[in-house]
């Protein structure tokens, strides 16, 4: 087995790798440096602020309304299982702490059919998830505009289309011209969301349990405590964890990444995984199934008005508003950087990630993110959205734990993991067959356009790359 | 010989001028070429498109160092952040000082700030190695309180520079260092400072190093603190 990718597209373009020493504050290659600056809040900041958007603000009235309180264990299922994931990604991150994540991995464990498919898909993926947030951040707007008095016409609807699509041009423009430091202010956004969070719930756990009493309507949402709608909820829900292996997009430029990594992906998983099961506890002992079903995506701002009032409202306005944002804004990041590692190794054309000459940026990347968002977010198909999205990174999520038990058996001379996830095959393997399994609980149309966009991609790798080679390569 | 890195924007077209180089031909030289990126661009992405050229331009720059005395090389950098690459690069090379180059002819009288909280021995040290055997005169510059033990430090330092065969002046001020180091730089054609003097240490980056720059138009050398014996201190 080589430890150099092999092959040429068939633009006769091959892989682009060279010999790189990796030190924890930067990666050297022959003529240059590559300088790691993201610390672990900065990691964290970027698992949590991708997470927090989706699980807090859009799905406790979806998932509330078809199986009440049971639907904590629902938020519960999604996050074992992204734990599970999340140990075997952090030690293939250790061992190759490269911009890519998961599909640097999986090419390099699984060979370039297996890369290609995630590497595509995870694009895709991320397409799908951002497109959601929007439709998530217009959902809030619309409650935003309401808040302040202004009621919109005929067709809200068609508002909240335009507000996905306008604000997804937007962070598209912003990435690409936008050269202020960025990452300070989604730090500082997730720290403001995380303390609003906090103390609303608190507030909310109060009133659950019969602390204090907010004058909430009485009567609890009816419980199914049935093992498959909780699972069908768990795989409708677990768009909320995609988030934690976008971390692993950035390891190339994460500090002291052995310790790092590991530390930012399940910390990042393990935080919101509390704050996702408080949140839905709180929501589901404010309001009964119907009333959960009524407020639908921004049931959240009806629970703040039935506990603290309309500045209670306006709190969960605010913070659905950024946590939307934030996730929109990290994942359209996270995309051009998936773009960038599959194109690195010739499965896509090079111009693909040529950086714009007066701004610095990926331009192309972030225009094959951002173009795609905007299509999908006015369609305004919140759960398939979020389906395709979870599909997508599920197969990849398997496909991770996958890649690291034929790691560990094909023993290449350059594995060598800071961080090792205890228990030999243990974990990677319930990790990958949670990942698959919990597919199956999807729903049927959701399956068939994320099969769709997988078998599309394999056509790709069987037209463009297939002589390229880049199992067991660094 | 003591060594000075030079980092330089190397692909904004910065250029180091002819003066800085002269004045530094006594000292070793690490050029240090960086390119700050956006955090939407991976450096590796920009290292693809752009390390030719930057390393080209390296080539020439160090060529042109190492013709004005000393040894030189160079190290590229793509980075989000240049002052954590500075730093870094900084203590990797084991440097005495770094340099923010600034405009200036050949380098007659050098102005060098002692206030604050600085390391006089390293200061002196670095000034007598760099102005070496040539006729550069050097201004001694104390800002601030003025009690005996300050005075005591600059009337020492001022001997030692005298001893090693340099003309020197001392000159002292009240206020604000930063003001003082600003009115004294007239007729000065490069500046010396320490790093991390508490009222200072802004001006190596940050808006303070554009209004010296601004008003100085030189070059200025800044000598790094000694991060060993950093850890004793109290």
């Amino acid at each position: 087995m080589s430890s150099e990718p092999t092959g040429t597209n068939i633009e006769g373009e091959a892989p682009d790798s060279e010999p790189v020493v990796e030190t924890d504050e930067a990666t050297i290659t022959d003529d240059a440096e590559l300088e790691r600056t993201l610390g672990l809040a900065g990691g964290l900041a970027i698992g949590i602020g991708t997470m927090i958007g989706a699980g807090i603000f859009v799905f406790p009235g979806l998932a509330g309304a078809e199986v009440g309180t049971a639907a904590t264990v629902s938020f519960g299922i999604g996050g074992v299982i992204a734990l599970l994931v999340a140990l075997p990604t952090s030690e293939l991150a250790t061992a190759m702490p490269k911009s890519g994540g998961g599909y640097y991995f999986i090419s390099r464990g699984l060979g370039t059919l297996a890369g290609t498919i995630i590497g595509l898909s995870l694009w895709i993926g991320l397409v799908f998830a951002t497109a959601f947030y929007l439709v998530g951040l217009g959902f809030y707007a619309l409650d935003a505009l309401a808040l302040l008095g202004i009621t919109v016409g005929v067709s809200p609807g068609a508002v909240v289309s335009a507000i996905a699509v306008v604000a997804g041009i937007g962070f598209t423009v912003l990435n690409v011209t936008g050269t202020e430091n960025a990452a300070t202010l989604q730090n500082g956004i997730v720290a403001l969301l995380l303390s609003m969070l906090v103390a609303f719930l608190a507030f909310g756990m109060a009133d659950a349990v019969g602390l204090v009493d907010a004058g909430t309507p009485p009567g609890e949402a009816q419980n199914v405590w049935a093992i498959g709608p909780i699972m069908s909820v768990a795989a409708l829900v677990f768009t909320s964890y995609l988030g934690f292996a976008q971390v692993a997009t950035v390891a190339g430029e994460m500090k002291s990444p052995g310790r790092n990594l590991p530390l930012a992906m399940i910390g990042s998983v393990l935080i919101v995984m509390m704050l996702y099961v408080l949140t839905i506890f709180v929501a589901t002992s404010v309001f009964t199934q119907d009333a959960l079903a009524a407020a639908g995506e921004t049931a959240m701002v009806e629970i703040g008005r039935a506990l603290l009032g309309t500045p209670g409202a306006l709190v969960i306005v605010i913070g659905g508003l950024l946590a939307t944002m934030s996730s929109a804004n990290a994942s359209i990041l996270s995309t051009s950087r998936a773009i960038y590692g599959v194109s690195k190794d010739a499965l896509l054309p090079g111009w693909a990630s040529r950086i714009n000459l007066k701004y610095g940026t990926p331009h192309v990347a972030l225009g094959l993110a951002g173009g795609p968002v905007i299509v999908l977010a006015a369609t305004r198909q919140v759960q398939l959205l979020a389906e395709v999205a979870s599909f997508l990174h599920l197969i990849m999520y398997g496909l991770i734990c996958v890649a690291l038990i034929a790691i560990r058996r094909d023993e290449p001379a350059w594995y060598d993991p800071d961080f090792v996830v205890p228990g030999g095959p243990a974990i990677p393997a319930a990790g990958a067959l949670a990942s698959f399994g919990l597919i199956a609980f999807m729903n049927p149309l959701s399956i068939g356009v994320g099969i769709a966009v997988s078998a599309a991609t394999a056509g790709w790798y069987f037209y463009y790359a297939r002589d390229i080679g880049l199992k067991g390569a660094l | 010989m003591s060594r000075v890195l030079v980092p330089i924007e190397v692909l904004e077209g910065k250029t180091v001028p002819p003066g800085l180089m002269s004045l530094l031909g006594t000292m070793d030289v690490t050029v240090l070429g960086y390119h700050v990126l956006p955090e939407q661009t991976p450096p590796d992405q920009a290292r693809h498109q752009y390390e030719e050229r930057a390393t080209a331009a390296l080539e020439d720059l160090t060529e042109e160092f190492a013709d004005a005395g000393g040894a030189a090389d160079h190290r590229l950098v793509f980075t989000h952040d240049r002052e954590q690459t500075v730093r870094r690069v900084a203590a990797e090379t084991d440097a005495a000082a770094f340099a923010i180059a600034g405009m200036t002819g050949d380098v007659d009288d050098l102005l060098v700030s002692l206030s604050g909280d600085v390391d006089l021995d390293r200061i002196t040290e670095f000034v007598i190695d760099l102005v070496d055997d040539r006729d550069i005169a050097v201004t001694l510059l104390l800002a601030g309180e003025s009690d005996e033990a300050s005075s005591d430090r600059l009337a020492t330092a001022a001997i030692r520079l005298r001893e090693a065969g340099i003309e020197t002046d001392t000159s002292t001020a009240t206020g604000s260092p930063f003001d003082a180091l600003l009115d004294a730089v007239p007729g000065h054609d490069a500046i010396v400072i320490g790093e991390a003097a508490p009222s200072l240490r802004s001006l190596v980056f940050g808006d303070e190093a554009k209004r010296v720059a601004a008003a100085s138009v030189g070059p200025v050398l800044v000598v790094r603190r000694d991060e060993a014996s950093e850890a004793t201190e109290p």
